[in-house]
Formats: C-alpha cells, sequence, structure tokens
C-alpha cells in the first residue's frame, strides 16, 4: 500500500489525558507521528490539534475510524489532498560570515523571509510556509552553517468553506 | 453522618442499577467500603483483584448488564489490568472502579500511587479521572453510558480518597436518559446486502460475539430461519442461535469445526454479523474464504475491514440491522450447496471419534447431561476450553462463557463467581485445566465463604496440555516447561478451602461422581483425571489456512 504523508486536524476536549490517548492509537499501529501543533481555539474548554504522519493509502480504515470513537475527541479531519491552506513557522539560527554574509542576505530576500536578530555574525530567521517550501529553504540555508532550527510542523485549515 | 463523596458514587451506582460489586478493599477505597455498607449494593470480597475483575466481566457476560468491580490504588489497581484487559478484548461492558491515592500528592510517588489511567489506556474504552466532588455523578453516568453502548467495553473511573470523603451537598438528579440511538445503517446498503445473499448459490453466515452483546441473538435466529442459510460461529458466537437449529456448521478458526472451516472456504457470499475477523478465526488470513464476497455488519465501524477487505459494510445496531434486512430476503433452496455440505458433514464426521474430544469431551457431555438445561458453563483456556467449547450444547445465549480473545488462564473461576451472583436461578459450572485452576485458585476462598453453589471441574492431565500438544506437534515432541507435576493433591486443596471434592481416577466411569456434584447443595470440585497425550483435533498449525487442519501427529 502506498505510504503517505497526511496531515489530520483534530478538535478535542481540553483536558488532561487526551493527547496520550491519541498518541496511543497512532503507537499501537506502528505510525510514527511526525509533528504535532496543539493550541486552544476560541473556546477554551476546545482544543486543536494537528498533526501529520506517514501513513499507508488505508489511513482512514486504520487510524481515523479509531481517533473518532476516542470520546474527547470532538471531530478528525483529514486534510490530506483536500484544497487547503497549510502552513509551518520555523526559525533558522545562521552563522554569518565575511564570505557567506552578501549570498545569505540574497536568498533571505528571495524567499521572503523574515530576519529576527542580527549581529556581525550571526542571523536568526523566521520562515512561514508550506512544509514543502521551509524544507527546501532549510535545505538551501544548510550548507552555510545552520546552528538551530526549529519548527512548529504543520496547522491547516480548508480554502472554501465546505458542504455540509 | 454528613454527606461526601463516597454517598454520591454509592447513590450513582443505584440509580444505575448496580446490585453487586466484586472487590478489594485498601486504605484509599475505605471512604467507599464505609458508604457501601448498609445500601442495598453487595459488595463481594474476592481474593485478589484479578479475581475481582474477571468475576465483574463474568457477572456481566451472564446478565448482559454492566459489571463493576473495585479495588485500590497502585497494586489492587495493577492487579485487576489482566481482568480489565480481558473484557476489553470480548466488548464486555464493564465499570473498573480503582481509588487513587489523594490528589495533593499526585505525581509525588506516593504510597501505592500509579498512574492506573495511563496503565489501562489501551484496554479500557474510556477513562474518568474525578478531580472534583460535584464531578462525581457525572463522571460515573458517563462511565457507565459508555460501557454499555455502541460497541460495549470496561471503562475505568479513578477516584482519589480525598474526593470519596470530601463533604458535599447533594448531586443534581440524573436526567431521564434518551434512549440509545440504534441505528440500522444504511437502508440503501442494507438493500444490497440482501440482494447479494439472496442471488449468491452458496452463502454462510458468520455469527460472532457481537450479536450476543446487541441482544440480537432471537434476531438472528429468525433471520437464519427466515434465509434458510446455513451459519458457523467464532468461538464467541457460539450458543448465539440455538445450536440444535440444523443450519448450525460449528465454530470456525485454528481450533474450530471441520466442517464449518470448510463451508466457509467454498462459500461464495458471507454475511458476517458482529465478528471482526481475527486471526483465530480465519487463520491464514490470504485464504480465508477466497470465493466470497465479503458483507460485515457491526456497530463499530473500527472493525469493519480490521482484518479483511469487505464488500459491503454496514455499520449498523446488529438488532436493528437484522430487523430490516429480514422482510428483504428471499429464501431459495439451494439444492446443490445443501447436498454438499451434507456429504461433507457425513465425511467429516465419520472421520473424528466424540468430535475430536475424546475422553474429556466425554466427560463433559456427561456433565451436561446430569445438570439442569439452563446450566452456564464457563469454560476456562487450553485444551479444556476447546473440548468445552466443542462439547457444550448452548440452549440459550448466555449458557457459554468464556475468554476469547484474551485467552486469559484462570478466567473460569472468578468469572462463575461472577455469574452465579448475576444468575442465582442458573447452576454454573467452572471447566478448567490444572494449570487455569492454580491461577486463580484463591477464589476458591470466595466461593466457600459465600457458600455460592459453583460447581468446578478440573481436567487434570498433569501438564499445560496445549502447550504439551504444540510442543509435539511442532517442536518435534521436545516437552519443557509444560510438566506441573503430580505432587499437587487438588482435591485436598480444594477441602482446604470449605468446599466439597472428589477425584476421578482416568479409567473410572465419572457418572456416579458427576451425579454427586449435581445433586450437592453448595459448591463442589470435581478433579477428572485426563492421559496427557490426549490432544484436542483438529487443529491448524501456525500459519496454515483453515482448511489445513491436522487430525493426528
Ligand atoms: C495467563 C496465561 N498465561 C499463559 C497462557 C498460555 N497458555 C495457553 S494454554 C496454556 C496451557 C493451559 O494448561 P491447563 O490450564 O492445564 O489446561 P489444559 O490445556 O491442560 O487443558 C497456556 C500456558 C495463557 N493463555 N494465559
Amino acid at each position: 500500500m502506498a505510504i503517505e504523508e497526511r496531515t489530520i486536524s483534530m478538535l478535542v476536549n481540553n483536558q488532561p489525558g487526551v493527547l496520550s490517548r491519541i498518541a496511543g492509537v497512532f503507537s499501537s499501529r506502528g505510525y510514527n507521528i511526525r509533528s504535532l501543533c496543539v493550541a486552544e481555539t476560541i473556546n477554551p474548554e476546545v482544543s486543536r490539534i494537528t498533526l501529520t504522519s506517514r501513513a499507508e493509502s488505508d489511513f482512514t480504515e486504520k487510524i481515523k475510524k479509531q481517533l473518532d470513537k476516542l470520546v474527547d475527541i470532538i471531530s478528525v479531519t483529514d486534510f490530506t489532498g483536500a484544497p487547503s491552506v497549510q502552513r509551518e513557522l520555523m526559525l533558522v539560527s545562521l552563522l554569518l560570515t565575511v564570505e557567506n554574509r552578501r549570498e545569505v542576505l540574497r536568498a533571505v530576500d528571495l524567499f521572503g523571509c523574515r530576519v529576527v536578530t542580527m549581529s556581525e555574525d550571526h542571523l536568526i530567521l523566521e520562515i512561514t510556509a508550506n512544509k514543502d517550501k521551509t524544507a527546501a529553504i532549510l535545505k538551501y540555508f544548510e550548507p552555510f552553517g545552520v546552528e538551530e532550527m526549529n519548527r512548529t510542523g504543520a496547522i491547516a485549515v480548508f480554502r472554501q468553506k465546505r458542504e455540509g | 453522618m454528613d454527606t461526601i463523596g463516597a454517598d454520591i458514587v454509592v447513590k450513582t451506582l443505584l440509580e444505575e442499577g448496580v446490585e453487586a460489586i466484586f472487590g478489594y478493599p485498601g486504605a484509599n477505597t475505605l471512604p467507599l467500603n464505609d458508604r457501601l455498607t448498609g445500601s442495598r449494593i453487595r459488595h463481594y470480597l474476592m481474593r485478589h483483584e484479578q479475581g475481582a475483575a474477571h468475576a465483574a466481566d463474568g457477572y456481566a457476560r451472564a446478565t448482559g448488564k454492566v459489571g463493576v468491580c473495585l479495588s485500590t490504588s497502585g497494586p489492587g489497581a495493577t492487579n485487576m489490568v489482566t481482568g480489565i484487559a480481558t473484557a476489553y478484548m470480548d466488548s464486555t461492558p464493564m465499570v473498573a472502579i480503582t481509588a487513587q491515592v489523594n490528589s495533593d500528592l499526585w505525581g509525588r510517588d506516593a504510597f501505592q500511587e500509579t498512574d492506573i489511567i495511563g496503565i489501562t489506556m489501551p484496554i479500557t474504552k474510556h477513562s474518568f479521572m474525578v478531580r472534583d466532588v460535584n464531578q462525581i455523578a457525572s463522571s460515573f453516568r458517563q462511565a457507565f453510558e459508555l460501557a454499555g453502548s455502541g460497541r460495549t467495553g470496561p471503562v475505568l473511573v479513578d477516584i482519589p480518597r480525598d474526593i470519596l470523603s470530601a463533604p458535599c451537598g447533594d448531586q443534581p438528579k440524573r436526567r431521564p436518559a434518551a434512549p440509545p440511538s440504534k441505528p440500522a445503517g444504511n437502508p440503501e446498503q442494507i438493500e444490497r446486502i440482501a440482494q447479494a445473499l439472496s442471488r449468491s448459490e452458496r452463502p454462510v453466515i458468520i455469527i460472532g460475539g457481537g450479536v450476543k452483546l446487541g441482544n440480537a441473538c432471537d434476531r438472528a435466529t429468525e433471520f437464519v430461519q427466515t434465509a434458510q442459510v446455513p451459519f458457523v460461529t467464532t468461538m464467541m458466537g457460539i450458543g448465539s442461535v440455538a445450536t440444535t437449529n440444523g443450519f448450525n456448521l460449528g465454530f470456525i478458526g485454528t481450533h474450530g469445526n471441520e466442517l464449518a472451516n470448510r463451508t466457509v472456504h467454498q462459500a461464495d457470499f458471507i454475511l458476517a454479523l458482529g465478528t471482526r475477523f481475527t486471526e483465530r478465526s480465519t487463520s491464514r488470513i490470504e485464504e480465508f474464504a477466497p470465493l466470497a464476497t465479503v458483507a460485515q455488519i457491526d456497530i463499530d465501524p473500527t472493525s469493519i475491514g480490521k482484518n479483511i477487505r469487505v464488500d459491503l459494510p454496514l455499520v449498523g445496531d446488529i438488532r436493528e440491522a437484522l430487523a430490516a434486512l429480514i422482510p428483504l430476503i428471499v429464501s431459495r433452496e439451494r439444492k446443490a450447496w445443501q447436498e454438499r455440505i451434507r456429504t461433507d458433514r457425513q465425511t467429516l464426521g465419520e472421520k473424528l471419534i466424540d468430535g475430536g474430544c475424546g475422553q474429556a469431551g466425554t466427560l463433559i457431555r456427561k456433565i451436561q447431561a446430569a445438570m439442569p438445561r439452563e446450566t452456564i458453563a464457563v469454560a476456562d483456556v487450553g485444551l479444556n476450553q476447546i473440548w468445552t467449547v466443542r462439547t457444550w450444547q448452548s440452549h440459550s445465549p448466555r449458557s457459554l462463557l468464556t475468554s476469547g480473545g484474551m485467552g486469559t488462564m484462570g478466567f473460569s473461576l472468578p468469572a462463575a463467581i461472577g455469574a452465579r451472583v448475576g444468575a442465582p436461578d442458573r447452576d454454573v459450572v467452572a471447566i478448567c485445566g490444572d494449570g487455569g485452576f492454580h491461577m486463580n485458585i484463591q477464589e476458591l476462598a470466595t466461593i466457600s465463604t459465600y457458600r455460592l453453589p459453583i460447581k468446578i471441574v478440573v481436567i487434570n492431565n498433569g501438564h499445560l496440555g496445549m502447550i504439551r500438544q504444540m510442543q509435539d506437534l511442532f517442536y518435534e515432541a521436545r516437552f519443557t516447561t509444560s510438566f506441573l507435576g503430580d505432587t499437587v493433591d487438588l482435591t485436598a486443596v480444594a477441602k482446604g478451602f470449605g468446599i466439597q471434592a472428589e477425584r476421578v481416577a482416568m479409567d473410572e466411569d465419572p457418572e456416579e461422581a458427576i451425579a454427586r456434584m449435581a445433586s450437592a447443595p453448595g459448591p463442589y470440585m470435581l478433579e477428572a483425571m485426563v492421559d496427557p497425550n490426549a490432544y484436542v483435533y483438529p487443529i491448524i498449525p501456525p500459519g496454515r489456512s483453515n482448511v489445513e487442519m491436522i487430525c493426528g501427529k
């Protein structure tokens, strides 16, 4: 069965233990969670969890139905393949040298990265983009000496109002 | 006395119709034990928390009601784990209550503190940590609602001692619950299933444990009769449809009946009711029912297509779905199919003396003959389980209880206690091996103390018989770790617990001893010695398909 990257978003009761149950659904079936984002929604009793996982194409059969069954999960949405906007936030801390400075700054401009701080020999960038783009940007900067990198994992919303 | 949290627990349990709790106390349960006393709920003091959980499970299996067990925190709670997992694997409705250390001690590795919710997460439907007295009633109500609805199962409620002891006011009365919605499922799909079944030439119905759990046994019987279609069961489905009904071909799987396995293999249409097709039922999955279009009906969407490819899935309440299906079925005579099954039945029947159960089969048959018709048999695990489920004739749905999904040795004795407490008008006989008997042997004390007139049959082969058989067949008869020895006098042990007991030698006719057991007013233990080389046949070797049964070495 084909393995593909899945983005799943859930509305859950904002309660202790919920995340652990969700993690259990994935781990007990041998799936690895690749990224995870949790935050309260407008209603503080409800949180949204967005996660990505590489899963087989029978994902719906194996995982979504299990998630649907968890008492504290209000809804599960699979964004994979649906028209949606997906973003992740990445912070990259780069070493600046006399040799790379020009090229790095040109790339920062081209990629539309936000400069958080900059000193003689050091630069922190903030990048908001979809996962493919953050990956490409990171790959580009890597040879220049990435000191540290951290990213949030994807969050997503649908592009248009859904039916029903 | 002022009202405290424990009173709310008792009150809520009463509202839920609880009559019996199986438990074991500890410092943290004491506020609850104290307030249970004098209530209409009877607390049965078991001799081990595993026993308490199995007893609650047996109670639920015998009655269809939610079983309740109670333990203290730490070791009490962890002792229940096997019992909770056993209930989970067979979808038994159960509420397990664990007392927890005071909430100001959480996370400090306090005395007898364990994260029982974390430990039991994969083996419960859900769990509640009660953090506030005002949540007690709602947590318990939800727990019962969840345990007993949809695909039923165990729910755990963890409640700290300080909350049990906290003074509180009365809590809001239970709102009359809306009757749970029981959808039959998508009507178009029901139509399609009916058409496919009516058109098929070689149909078979597979009846799983879900038919009993969904209280759909009468409907399933009606369905079989209307459709005139032969049926097989899984081990958990045995007894759902009266076995005397001519359409029954036995149960499928590793230790199942050859006729059942063969018929499924040849079928062109399968209607599966309340089964998840575990590998115990299907054996080598790639070769299971290779010719069949498969329709599957289950209340639990995750059980559909979990293990096999399904052509016509239907998520719905079995009882309602069958009611919708019955009027749509066109019954027809399928002469060739019936003829084929008849011939198979004949040739296979000749091959196996006593249905492959030998001396033990005869013993169990004689026991059933000596006991009242409504007797409940509780089978343990091992050869004794297979012998029992293959021999015991179920005359009603809740007459044969066994741990199918988990295969927990030691289940039978405590589960029999629960069954008897739940069904005091029915006789209960626990049938186990010598290995499984040891595993919860302490519950003899419970039986003895409460004078529960449970009959216990230990089929003693001096070995872990099923392990021995596997070593004999698949490990070139290199026997190791399967000999239990003959130094323990089980009959004397039972007597020591205050239970009448006797031993029947291997070459002795058990009939008279059985008669004494059957007519004894109190509990009775019968130790029947059998040949350690008596195995169960046919059996499917690991990795083989359901039609590759072997009938000897
Ligand atoms: C708690 C537990 N431990 C181990 C097993 C593995 N096991 C399955 S059958 C069996 C042997 C059972 O022996 P006995 O109870 O004497 O019954 P017999 O097979 O001889 O009838 C064992 C050890 C199990 N099912 N449950």
